[in-house]
């Protein structure tokens, strides 16, 4: 200890000036390290995380899916930097600003601007360097020690090549710089301020402008009272709370933005794959259908099979007679097959990108996209039962040659736009009108008039009927008895759907941890910057601790100005959150009530118990102060 | 007891603060140093107490202690008949809100308050709810300090000696039977020293308060009914300039 108190230079006075602040240093110090540790480590688990689940999901789901959830992570971990590299610089600013009156106390004490510049930068400098390097290795150590192969998703996929390295060392480099220049930008201020200013920084940083008649609020008591006026006079408040409401807005819209994109997902599906749907078909094309089905969720290979086998075939007569059944509302009769297709893109004239005009002179020629196997399902469009989530709308029964295709084509055999997208299918060219997220064969379908399909492959008939029937038994018995007497068998929709919803819930439970840790991560943040702040009002709270205020005022105190700060923001930053959410990350958004409250009340009760705990933490620590640490 | 001691118990001041054998060790780098060395004092209700002495010579401490603000480390404290080595933090804060006035050298205002909202607000922690009663006293405690066109005022907006009439006005807001002053017109020039000195002997004779006052202030000191000489954590001399000059 002696020899770093005989230390001179800028070491000797960051390194004592740190030792005689103790307690604030530590404070600093933490919240920085804590931030740049839980943003480095999210960032880490949320790019393992895509990777996986981007092999994951390449050898299932559909393409739709799987970039709505890699969008979402993209988006989420774009968020959390965001939300990281803010608050560190809001520490930082922080942090300065307690050190304004020393500063003009030095300097006005006759220290050089230019020497003084350089030792508080170079304090700064130590806080900010060491919270960095300790929040790296931090989140290095917890990284590590994240004990990835009990965790399904991972024994599944197994090691995969990751960047950890860049973003172990970008992330607190980048928060480093951050905060230095933030630092530097303060102090240099400070610096160049008049010195009356920075000592007398009490008046400094007050808004008079609020002085007026004393508050006077019974209701809540006297520690209210003081909490307001402390809180409303505060030169700083406007900014403290923009601080915090953007760090409690981008990390509401993490968690909203998780909720929407997963109840969203699930609605895709359900929408393409209703519940209490009865399939009625030959047994073998009931297991191809089945196995069809679940594509979205399994990697099992579809086995190749005789789709239009005429003894596979359900006459039309056969199909109106499950429609005569008193109880079944709809009869969707498909036609499905695998086969080979090509794509193109039409030949169009050239178009100006920005303006979408046409420059009539450059014609550009159609172009072959590629050739894949894909199901093509023959649909009546006025009976379908499926409601697809779709870009253009679905089938017109009156376009014969227009087909939809899978989200898993698009962008490969299916080029955007879809305008000038046609699909070659058993010698036919047809249109693409529209595109839909399907699971059925993973996405790689395309759905066409069923009068078309049997007019291409020369068959009468279906070969798969899917039915809505009501609730009554006797009504899956009648049809269990009619497609007995057919020779085809019944069975119903929902395990293929439970099977696809289950994969889907098993991603978002993974996915789920980046919400959750940014919103601890935010937690956290909050509770070192309302510490911090408190720390500007420490000589006021010993004062009060003197002149008798018991621990419970002291407490009441600290919790209505913290509390007060996160509930204002709060109340604006988590409408607005989910507000962004709901109507402007994804198409057709879905969301539950019930998630929408529980996410909120979840919020809420974090960033509560964070005013509490930030309270009760600082609380206690002025239980340990005497009048000894009044400052003179 | 015959009649003649019972009048004279009656008269005798009783002790408004009563240390016995005390002291008070700190533990600074892990080595205990003494601050305090087996102290006895007696103040009584009414009597300006100045303690005087060096820098470091244990003044503080013994405001401290009278205060609850530390505990003893050996010896028996009594303030205003309550035995603070015993007391919790609660009784002792709620002791201090309702009995004791501060007068700090350094002012020690809260910043984000005006001066009327400084006194009001040690209104409020003694638990006196009734705002209308506590703004009239507000008023006259101001009044007295010659600050009423100041009240609206930030302490940063005020001067020094102005600081610390609100501090007096503050100290006398929760009208305490005891007000700890230390070292009051330390941070003042000598003509504001004297204002302050002069509110003091006010409150002495006008209100009758207890006043413990550490100081290096010889008006002070010359006002004293008592004065305790600290040396280097002992008592050096008890003086009762009254009796002197009686």
């Amino acid at each position: 200890m002696e020899v770093w108190g005989a230390l001179i230079g800028p070491l000797g006075f960051a390194v004592n000036s740190l030792r005689r602040r103790g307690f604030h240093s530590y404070l600093a110090f933490l919240g920085l390290a804590l931030t740049v540790a839980t943003t480095t480590f999210l960032l880490l688990l949320g790019q393992d995380l895509a990777t996986r689940l981007g092999i994951d999901s390449s050898m299932r789901s559909t393409f739709g899916i799987s970039w709505l959830i890699l969008a979402y992570l993209v988006l989420a971990l774009a968020l959390v930097s965001i939300v990281g590299l803010l608050s560190s610089s809001y520490l930082v600013s922080s942090m300065i600003n307690q050190r304004m009156r020393d500063i003009g106390v030095i300097k006005a004490a006759g220290a050089l601007p230019r020497r003084l510049l350089s030792y508080v930068t170079f304090e700064a400098f130590v806080v900010i360097f060491s919270s960095c390097l300790v929040g790296a290795l931090s989140a290095l150590l917890i990284y590590a020690s994240w004990s990835w192969p009990s965790v399904s998703l991972f024994k599944q996929v197994g090691p995969v090549p990751n960047a950890g390295a860049s973003v172990l060392i970008v992330v607190p480099l980048i928060s480093f710089l951050l905060c230095y220049v933030v630092a530097s930008v303060r102090v240099r201020r400070i610096v160049g301020s008049s010195s009356v200013n920075a000592i007398s920084k009490q008046l400094y940083n007050l808004d008079l402008k609020s002085l007026g008649n004393p508050l006077r609020t019974k209701r809540f008591g006297s520690a209210f009272n003081l909490a307001t006026r402390n809180v409303s006079r505060d030169r700083g408040f406007n900014r403290t709370l923009l601080s915090v409401g953007i760090c409690i807005f981008l990390s509401t819209v993490v968690l909203s933005g998780a909720l929407v994109s997963a109840d969203t997902s699930t609605s895709y599906v359900v929408r393409a794959m209703p519940p209490h749907i009865i399939i009625v078909a030959n047994i073998n094309i009931y297991n191809q259908y089945v196995t069809l089905g679940t594509s979205f969720s399994r990697t099992a290979p579809i086995p190749s099979l005789d789709y239009v086998n005429e003894s596979y075939m359900i006459s039309r007569q056969n199909a109106s007679a499950f429609r005569a059944i008193p109880g079944v509302e709809t009869v969707d009769t498909r036609l499905m097959t695998m086969s080979s297709i090509t794509g193109f893109v039409k030949a169009h004239f050239a178009s100006n990108q920005d303006t979408g005009e046409n420059i009539n002179t450059q014609i550009i020629p159609e172009v072959d996209t590629g050739s894949a196997q894909a199901l093509i399902v023959g649909i009546d469009p006025s009976n379908a039962i499926g409601d697809w989530y779709t870009s253009d709308g679905f089938l017109h029964s009156d376009a014969r040659y227009t087909m939809i295709a899978g989200d898993s084509l698009v962008g490969n055999i299916v080029q955007m736009p879809l305008n000038l997208s046609q699909v070659s299918a058993f010698g036919f060219r047809y249109d693409v009108k529209s595109a839909l997220v399907d699971p059925l064969n993973a996405g790689r379908v395309l759905y066409a008039p069923v009068q078309t399909v049997q007019q291409n492959l020369a068959v009468n008939g279906y070969n798969v009927l899917l039915l809505k029937v009501n609730s009554d038994p006797a009504v899956l018995s009648a049809v269990t008895r009619l497609a007995s007497s057919f020779g085809l068998v019944v069975g119903s929709q929902d395990p293929i759907l439970n099977s696809n919803l289950a994969f889907l819930n098993s991603t978002w439970s993974h996915i789920f941890l980046i919400p959750i840790l940014a919103l601890a991560l935010t937690c956290g943040i909050l509770l070192s910057y309302l510490a911090t702040n408190f720390s500007r009002r420490f000589n006021d709270y010993v004062v009060l601790k003197v002149l008798g205020a018991d621990v419970w005022y002291r407490l009441k105190l600290l919790l209505w100005e913290s509390w007060g700060v996160l509930a204002i923001s709060m109340l604006i930053a988590i409408p607005v959150a989910w507000a962004v959410s709901i109507f402007f990350l994804l198409p057709d958004p879905s969301v539950s009530v019930a998630d929408l409250e529980l996410s909120t009340l979840v919020s809420a009760l974090a960033l509560s118990s964070v005013s509490v705990a930030s309270a009760t933490i600082y609380s206690r620590r002025l239980g340990l102060t005497t009048v000894k640490d009044l400052k003179p | 007891m015959d009649s003649q001691d019972e009048e004279t118990e009656v008269r005798a001041p009783t002790p408004a603060v009563d240390f016995v054998g005390v002291s008070k060790e700190y533990l600074v780098n892990g080595k205990p140093i003494k601050a305090l060395a087996s102290i006895t004092l007696n103040v009584k209700e009414g009597e300006v107490a100045a303690i005087v002495g060096q820098s470091g010579a244990g003044k503080t401490t013994v405001l401290n202690l009278i205060a609850g603000l530390e505990k003893p480390s050996e010896g028996d404290v009594r303030v205003l008949g309550l035995d603070l080595a015993t007391s919790n933090e609660h009784s002792l804060s709620t002791f201090r809100s309702a009995n004791i006035g501060f007068i700090f050298q350094s002012y020690n205002l809260v910043s984000t308050l005006t001066a009327e909202e400084n006194v009001e607000l040690m209104m409020e922690l003694a638990g006196w709810s009734d705002s209308g009663r506590n703004e009239n006293l507000t008023a006259e405690l101001l009044s007295m300090v010659g600050l009423t066109d100041r009240a609206k005022h930030l302490p940063a907006q005020l001067s020094g000696g102005e600081q610390q009439r609100v501090a007096i006005a503050r100290a006398m807001a929760n009208d305490p039977a005891l007000i700890l002053a230390d070292e009051p017109t330390g941070n003042l020039d000598q003509k504001t020293g004297l204002e302050i000195v002069k509110l003091l002997l006010r409150l002495k004779g006008e209100k009758g308060k207890t006043l413990v006052v550490t100081t290096h202030d010889d008006r002070i000191v010359e006002m004293a009914d008592v004065i305790y000489r600290l040396e280097n954590g002992s008592l050096g001399s008890v003086d009762r300039p009254t009796r002197v000059r009686s």
